[in-house]
């Protein structure tokens, strides 16, 4: 069993349509990126999979049971939708008090996981004064306390500085390396790439993709490209249409190559003598994939 | 149920509005009976009676009614902050059944009304001897009287605390919410009560005063104090199923 299923979640709000059949699952032990432009529906699945918004179709279920229906909800599932969700004059370690509290958590865990996040010097200061950064620690901070099986995220890496994306990103990976489960929503693209095991990505409340990384490579027809810096364009350019690759001048001495590899244009080039000052391949990125399928809907909008 | 009423409280404590509304309950029971009481015997259309007589230290020890007006709106907040401040959506991940989480908040909400009612009462009735000793007058009511009086201002301040959860539930707009109790109680039910004199004793505020020994006019007799305590607590349970069956359970967005 998955530990998070997505079975046909449609969700409106009024006239307007938030989430349409959306059918996914989340692999136990792996890290997923849940993607999406602002206003796809992102939030709003995660809400409805922790039982904030009532779905109009279908159901979300962790662990096979609605969230609602848990019996232990902080110590199965550790969820942070929000990073501005804290009564602002509770200082930090009372807000972890409260938590703990609600989810009978031992106060002792409190320490750690302020420690954890880099927040124990700003344990007694009020969260009202916290750095948005701060507050997703804190954020992150409420989701551990519980030392859950799940984590559900919201754009955690919102506010965080380089250094604290590195720290959330193995952070992350240790947490599905230690077979626990990672569902995680992010417009930083890149960030993404590194952390993540699979992908989901949601265009306007519809599913775009769900898949893994490799496969959604693979699958968006987005080609490694070779850039090649050459005095004889021209020359190396028909070789490698002869040869089946696609070739494009894109100045007088560079042209652009797909479906082909760096060393088949190295051998061809070194038959005809033709030399080679520059070769670099350019690898599909998820940015570019997730471009190329949420662009004819984006071309739609902007009509 | 233990856990959330412990998680409520805990909220209440190391959040400092409620503290602070405290303080104003204070001030003003403070404040409303310094006025009154040094005015005993006075010939304004408002004046207590002197304060050599029995009806005179009754009601130099009266609660204000804005004691009961301040603990409702402490209930409001308990439930409405959860919006103003979008903490709603960790309470309900932290505990998913809201009927649980309602019910929590009124409890919370009852015991910090209860702390607003013993504190308003002691402050009344401190001021209300103070000016009657000081006066040179001896004490006409009996200890059983002033504990009554202060048991009624405690047990519907905690009640209407409750009834203020439930009026923060149904609307989740804080200022909206707030600006209903303070329209209610300044507006509506004043008018109720003097163009319907008959109902006077049945509406909320006027039924929480009678339990805290406030007397109506002598066209009208207040309600009882077990009588009052039923009508009360049918009201939180009344907004409480209302809000319930409507916007508990409405989505969080």
């Amino acid at each position: 069993m998955a530990a998070i299923e997505i079975r046909g979640l449609t969700k409106r709000f009024g006239q307007v349509l938030a989430v349409e059949d959306l059918s996914f699952s989340v692999p136990r032990g792996t890290v997923t990126g849940f993607l999406g432009q602002n206003g796809a529906g992102k939030t709003t699945t995660l809400r409805m999979l922790l039982g904030l918004v009532e779905p109009s179709e279908g159901e979300a279920t962790i662990d096979g049971q609605p969230y609602r229906k848990l019996a232990d909800p902080l110590r199965h599932v550790g969820a942070v939708l929000e990073a501005s969700n804290f009564y602002p004059g509770r200082t930090a370690r009372n807000h972890l008090r409260v938590q703990a509290a609600s989810g009978d958590i031992d106060r002792a865990r409190i320490t750690e996981v302020l420690e954890l996040v880099g927040l124990a010097d700003a344990a007694e200061r009020r969260v009202g004064g916290f750095s948005l950064g701060m507050r997703q620690r804190l954020g992150l901070a409420t989701a551990f306390l519980g030392d859950p099986k799940i984590l559900i995220l919201d754009e955690p890496a919102n506010g965080l500085d380089p250094e604290g994306v590195r720290w959330l990103r193995e952070l992350l990976r240790g947490f599905a390396d230690d077979g626990r489960t990672v569902l995680f929503s992010s417009h930083v693209l890149p960030e993404v790439a590194q952390t993540v095991d699979n992908v989901v990505i949601l265009d306007r409340g519809r599913m775009a993709a769900d898949a893994s990384l490799k496969e959604l490579t693979a699958s968006a027809g987005v080609r490694p490209v070779v850039r090649i810096r050459t005095p004889n364009a021209d020359e190396l350019r028909a070789a490698l249409l002869a040869d089946g690759a696609e070739v494009k001048i894109v100045a007088g001495d560079r042209i652009e190559v797909v479906e082909s590899t760096p060393e088949r244009i190295a051998t061809l080039a070194s038959e005809l003598s033709i030399p080679i000052f520059e070769s670099v391949t350019e690898t599909p990125n998820l940015e570019e994939i997730f471009f190329r399928l949420t662009a004819d809907h984006a071309e739609e909008t902007l009509r | 149920m233990t856990r959330a009423i412990r998680t409520e409280l805990l909220k209440l404590g190391t959040a400092r509005l409620p503290w602070g509304l405290l303080g104003l309950a204070v001030g003003l029971c403070s404040l409303h009976n310094i006025l009154f009481d040094s005015n005993a015997g006075g010939t304004g259309h408002t004046s207590i009676p002197s304060l050599a007589t029995y009806a005179g230290q009754s009601q130099a020890i009266w609660v204000p009614g804005e004691l009961f007006l301040i603990a409702t709106v402490l209930g409001v907040i308990v439930a409405s902050g959860e919006f103003r401040h979008r903490t709603a959506t960790g309470t309900y991940i932290a505990t998913p059944n809201r009927g649980r989480v309602l019910a929590a908040k009124a409890i919370a909400a009852s015991v910090m009304g209860l702390l607003f009612g013993l504190t308003g009462a002691a402050v009344s009735t401190a001021v209300g001897l103070g000016f009657t000793s000081a006066g040179g007058h001896h004490v006409l009511l009996s200890a059983d009287t002033i504990a009554r009086y202060a048991a009624g201002a405690t047990v519907g301040s905690a009640i209407l605390a409750a009834a203020g959860v439930a009026v923060g539930s149904l609307i989740r707009s804080q200022v909206g919410a707030i600006i209903t109790v303070f329209v209610w109680g300044f507006v509506i039910e004043q008018t109720i009560g003097s163009v319907y004199n008959s109902a006077q004793p049945y509406l909320p505020y006027t039924a929480a005063a009678a339990m805290a020994g406030v007397k109506l006019g002598s066209a009208t007799t207040s309600l009882p104090f077990v009588a009052a305590l039923a009508l009360l607590i049918a009201l939180v349970v009344l907004v409480s199923v209302i809000a319930e069956r409507t916007t508990l359970n409405a989505d969080i967005t």
